[in-house]
Order: C-alpha cells, then structure tokens, then sequence
C-alpha cells in the first residue's frame, strides 16, 4: 500500500496540472471544446485525491492533519472539491483554473515534503481535533476562494471602468456574479471557522496542557473571524458593498495565510506539530 | 445542374439601387406568378433591404441568366439598374453562393443572423407559392443545415455588432439578472428606440422613457409596456435606476457629473451603469471617475463592436470549410440522380440485347441446356458491366464538378445510345 501511496503522492500534483491545463486551453480560446472534459478530469483528479487520503489514513491510522504538508494536500482537496461544487451549483465554467492554481500550490509542496508518520501523539488520533482541523480547513477553503473571486472581481472592475475589453472581459461572469460567489464563499468560511472556533474553545484547553489564548494561530484566525464578520454584517446591514467588502475579505484571507506561516514555520505553539 | 442565381447586394450596387429593387412578399408573389412555368420551373426569390437574389431552374433549355435578370429588372422597373450591378451564378457556385448567403459571411455585417430567419422565410414563401420543386426543397435542406452548423460550430454570430446592442452586452457584465433591474432610456428618437427593445428582450424589471417631447415618449412607453417621467424633472427620480440609457439629440450635457454624484450618495453607492450613446454626448464623461458608476460612450462602445467584428471576420475561414463540405455532399447526392438512372438504362440495354439472342437461339439447344444458356449469358453480361459500373458510381461518390460528371455520363449515353433508349422507355 506504501508504494501506491507514494505514487499517488507523486501522481497528483500531474493530475492537477493535467485540469488546469484544460481549464486554461477553454479559457484562452474561449471555446467550448473541453467544457465537460474538463469537469470530468478535475472529477477524476479528486477521486484520486480522495483514495490518496483513505489510504494516507488507513495505513497510518491517523487522519492526514498531523502536520502542515498533510494538512496542504487536505486543503488542495477541500479548495478544488468546493469549487467543482460551486461549478455544478452555478454551471459558472470560465473560473476554474484561478481556484485549481491555488490546489496545485498546495499539492506540489505537500507532494514535495511530506512524510510518512506512523507515530504521532495520540491527541492527534482524537475524533474531535478531526472535525476541529476539518471544519477548519473546509473554512480556510471558502474563504480562499472567496478571496479568488473577489480578486476577479477587482480585475474585471477595473477593466470595465479603463474601457479594456479583453479576454478578461469576455471570459469572467458578470461583476454582480463575482461578488455573489466571492460573499457566498466568505459566508460559508465564516460558519466553519466559528464551528472550529467553538470547538478549540471547548475541547483544546483540556486536550494540550501548553494551550494559551496568546497562540498566534488563534490570535491570527480571531482576526480574521472579526474581519470576516465584520464584513458580512456591514454587508447585510447595507452599509458596505462592492469593492469594500471584496478588499476586506481580501485582506481577512492574507492575514490567515500570515497566520498559518507565522504558526507553522517560525513560531512555536501548541498548534504546531511539525 | 440547371440552376441558375442572380444577385444585387452591397458589393454591386449602391444602396439606393437595392432599395429600389428590394421586393416585398407581394411583390415576390407578383414575380412568382409571371415567372412561373413560363421562365422558370422552379426557384427562389430572396429579398432584404441589402440584397435582392433570384435562383431558378430555367423552363426551357435556351433560358439563361440574362432571361432571368430582364424579368426582375422588368417587373420593378428601376432606372439606372443595369446587367453589371448583378452578380451570376451557375449549377455548384449559385448554390455555393445561397450557402454564403444563408451563413452570414456574405452580409454587410459579417455573421449577421438575421439573414438566416429571411433565407428561411423566403424558402417558406416559395413553397407556399408552390414555387419550390425537388431541386429547391433539396437546397434548402442543405442551406438550412449549413446555416445551422455555421452557427453552432462556429463563433460567426457570436458578440455584439451594434453600438446599441454592445451598451446591453456591457450592461449584461456588470448585472447578472436584467429581471431585477430598473432602467431609464432618455430620448425616444431611432436610437433609443432600438437601445429600448433591446432592454425590453434581454428581460429588463422596469423600464422608463423620458423625452423632451412628453407625446414621444409616451407612444415608446405604450409599445414597450414601459412608463414615462417627465423630462423636466427625471434628475430627481434618477437615483431608482441602475441603468440610464441616454440618446438624445441635445447638444449640451443634460447630466452632469454632480447630477450623478447626487444620484449615487442617494443610491447609497450601489453600482450604476450609464450608457451615452448620444453624438455630441449627453452626459459629463468625468462621471466615469465616480466610484461604482460605469460610463461608456459611443466611442468605448464601439472598441467592443470592432473587437467583435474581428472575431467574426476571423471565424469566415471555418465557415467556409464547413460550405466546401455541405456544397460537396449536395452535388454528390445530385450527381447520384444522374448516375443511377444511367447505370439502370445500362443494364437494361445489355439485358435486351441479351434476352433477344437467347430468344432467337434457344431452339438449338436441348430443353436441358436452355435454362444453361439462360444463366451463362446472364453471367458474362453481369461480368462485363461489373467494372463500367463501379466506375460510374465512383463519379457520384467523388463528389467533383457536377458538369464534369454530367459530361462523363453523356458521354456513356451517346457510346451506347441510351438517350434514345431512355425516351423510347418514357
């Protein structure tokens, strides 16, 4: 099993780029030569995926969140699965290859340095640390692609207001589109970050005896819970809209990619395991 | 193939000339029914206010294309209109020619998809008027499937061609649902009448009129289902609308950009979209520097109109494929009426010359060896007209120049007679 394992592992990162290269042909042609090849090649790259992380967890009997590069090819998988959702929900084809960029990313450096850990603390065998780091990371999804089309959003904002009408142009769903699936995205990641929220606040100060309120990843994932919800209420109250709203969830994904970076990589917390 | 096409369009003849020999469905039927039987067998008269054409199968052998352009020219009678402002066609280019027109790249306005719903309804009116025979029905078969493909397989009618249209193509990037928006047109004139119906198709919530000429406005609003506000004081409602439209004749601004700033805080600052397409212009361009309005005049318009225009001009090379195809698999099927009537006269002529030998013979064989003889020459003929039969259906199935083939299988009829034959039979 090691051995498919690692040729998934290394398969991967070409299966995503195989999509993108699809998504970036129809895009650059504008033709609707792979419209529905190319929905069923990101299918098969995240039934894939799906098998590499059954068998990831089977075989060392952990669920694949017990460490950053896991959790990266976790988070290629929840940003391409909700898009090919939001694809089927919205039948909005021409985006694709913006979000599958973000998922091949993620993916190389997972595929790239990633071990294989049969032993790890048992706290990260916990079913609740699971739908913590699940809900977590399903949330961190929705708000990257919500940053994604509210990047659109901004381009083809500009564009339009320049008179450029170019492939941008012709390609990108309506301004009204873009900024309906950047906040639907920003919602959904706001429920599941207060869903992992609720849950850290619960059951993390029981689990690790070095848990403390100053950790910078919940400091970093409280600021960007604020900032989203800020967002979204002055959304719904009317006080905010358009542009304002986009460059605050903008600003709310870089701050949780700052947060992740600072937690993983140059601080030490609890919530480091790696 | 006995057809014949004439044609007055935008490449030979100026548009005072085609106005004047643009036919109405009366007139067709007028020219239908002096026409048919006497000049024509059968035809087509396609007319539209850029093109005037005539396809027929001529009633007589010693008709041609001058006949046919002395009949329209006589029946419209329109002075000045003389043989060079026709172009002509014959058997496999007049129906090259009809699939061009059918697809749109011979339009003025390349890919122009109106001219497929006119090809469609001149073929209609010509059935109707019983004007259409086996030829025609053919043709049109094969014109009807070529526009269809051209369309689909193509990106020849894709994009906005007109300024009016290319202000909703915009229009349609910035709002997704036209359903649950409100827009005002200012000015009813030629302009704002089409940019109207234009709104009113794509499926506009509310729409209003304004006019100068409160009577104008009104007759619009009354044909649209819209309604109307007074010109005087549209500013003060300005605010309701996400789309404002304007095209009027005024030659100052009658929107200033403090008139929008004023109109946007109303708005709270959701998105607006004012579209000028008034020449001198009717609102202050510096209104494109406010936040959340989009403002486009004739001149960005039209970048989209030429950009579009370029993409369709860049499609003609696949639509042209796609009429070598659909013209090359209509004159096989045309070249297979001549080939399989001749291959029958053939084998009929051999079959005669065949039984009437063995029927003068038999008597000198026993009753034993006749039904021998029966079979054996039925075989050598079968063998010797084995290879000139493959080679006769191999002429309808290259698909080549109809005159070509019907050259070749004269040739075989004159060899062996078979003229005659055919008539004898008939």
């Amino acid at each position: 099993m090691k051995t498919t394992i690692d040729f998934f592992n290394f398969f991967l990162p070409f299966m995503y780029l195989c999509t993108f290269g699809f998504y970036f042909y129809d895009f650059m042609k504008g033709g609707k030569k792979f419209a529905n090849s190319k929905r069923l090649f990101l299918f098969l790259t995240l039934l894939i995926h799906l098998i590499y992380l059954i068998l990831r967890t089977a075989e060392f009997d952990h669920p694949p969140i017990t460490n950053v590069f896991e959790i990266f090819t976790v988070l290629a998988f929840a940003i391409a699965f909700s898009y090919f959702i939001l694809e089927l929900v919205t039948d909005i084809r021409g985006t694709g290859l913006f979000i599958i960029i973000i998922s091949i990313i993620f993916q190389v450096i997972s595929s790239f340095y990633i071990q294989d850990l049969w032993q790890v603390k048992e706290v990260l065998r916990s079913h609740l640390l699971g739908i913590h780091v699940f809900s977590a990371l399903v949330g961190y999804s929705a708000i990257t692609i919500s940053a994604v089309y509210g990047l659109l959003y901004l381009i083809l904002y500009k564009e339009i207001k320049l008179n450029k009408f170019g492939l941008i142009f012709d390609r990108l769903p309506s301004l009204e589109i873009l900024e309906k699936l950047s906040f639907y995205s920003a919602i959904i990641g706001f429920i599941l970050l207060t869903f992992a929220i609720i849950i850290g606040i619960i059951w993390l100060p029981k689990a690790f005896p070095k848990f403390s309120y100053a950790d910078p990843k919940l400091i970093g994932t409280s600021l960007v819970w604020i900032l989203y919800g800020i967002g979204i209420s002055s959304k719904f109250l009317g006080r905010l809209q358009g542009k304002k709203v986009i460059i605050l969830s903008i600003i709310g994904f870089v701050i949780a990619i700052m947060s992740t970076i600072v937690t993983n990589f140059l601080a030490k917390s609890f919530h480091s395991f790696y | 193939m006995n057809l014949f096409g004439i044609s007055i369009n935008h490449r030979t003849a100026p548009v005072e000339l085609r106005e004047a020999l643009y036919l109405t469905d009366e007139q067709i039927r007028n020219y239908v029914q002096k026409t048919k039987g006497s000049l024509l067998s059968e035809g087509l008269v396609i007319s539209t206010c850029n093109r005037t054409e005539v396809y027929g199968v001529p009633a007589n052998a010693s008709f041609g294309i001058l006949e046919i352009q002395n009949s329209l020219i006589n029946h419209k009678l329109v002075s000045n209109l003389k043989p060079e402002h026709f172009q002509t066609f014959s058997s496999g280019e007049a129906i090259r020619h009809l699939f061009r027109v059918a697809t749109g790249i011979d339009s003025l306005i390349v890919g122009d998809n109106q001219i497929f719903k006119q090809v469609k309804d001149s073929f209609s009116l010509a059935d109707e008027l019983k004007f259409s025979g086996f030829l025609m029905k053919r043709i049109f078969d094969a014109a009807i499937k070529t526009g269809k493909r051209a369309i689909t397989e193509t990106g020849i009618s894709e994009g906005a061609v007109t300024v009016s249209y290319a202000a909703v193509q915009l229009i349609e990037k910035i709002f997704s649902n036209l359903n649950k928006k409100s827009a005002l047109v200012i000015g009813a004139g030629e302009t704002g009448e089409i940019a109207a119906k234009h709104l009113k198709e794509r499926g506009i919530g509310k729409l209003a009129i304004t006019n100068r000429t409160i009577e104008r406005a009104e007759k619009l609003a009354e044909k649209l289902k819209a309604k109307t506000i007074p010109f005087e004081n549209f500013k003060e409602n300005l605010h309701e609308y996400d789309i404002v439209l304007s095209a009027t004749s005024s030659s100052n601004y009658i929107l200033t950009k403090e008139d929008i700033v004023s109109s946007m805080k109303k708005r709270n600052y959701n998105s607006c979209v004012f579209m000028d397409i008034a020449v001198p212009r009717d609102i202050e361009p510096s209104a494109k520097e406010i936040n959340y309005v989009f403002y486009n005049d004739i001149d960005s318009l039209n970048i989209i109109v030429q950009q579009n225009l370029a993409r369709r001009r860049e499609e003609i090379p696949k639509v042209e494929k796609i009429i070598d195809e659909e013209v090359s698999s209509f004159l096989k099927w045309f070249s297979s009426l001549e080939v399989s009537p001749t291959i029958k006269t053939l084998r009929d002529y051999f079959e005669a010359i065949r039984a009437e030998e063995v029927e003068k013979n038999k008597n000198r064989f026993s009753p034993q060896d006749q039904e021998k003889l029966d079979i054996i020459t039925k075989r050598i003929i079968n063998k010797i007209l084995h290879q000139p039969t493959i080679e006769i259906k191999k002429l309808s199935e290259s698909g080549g120049d109809p005159d070509e083939v019907a050259m070749q299988i004269n040739l075989i009829r004159e060899l062996f007679g078979l003229e005659n034959k055919s008539n004898k039979e008939d």
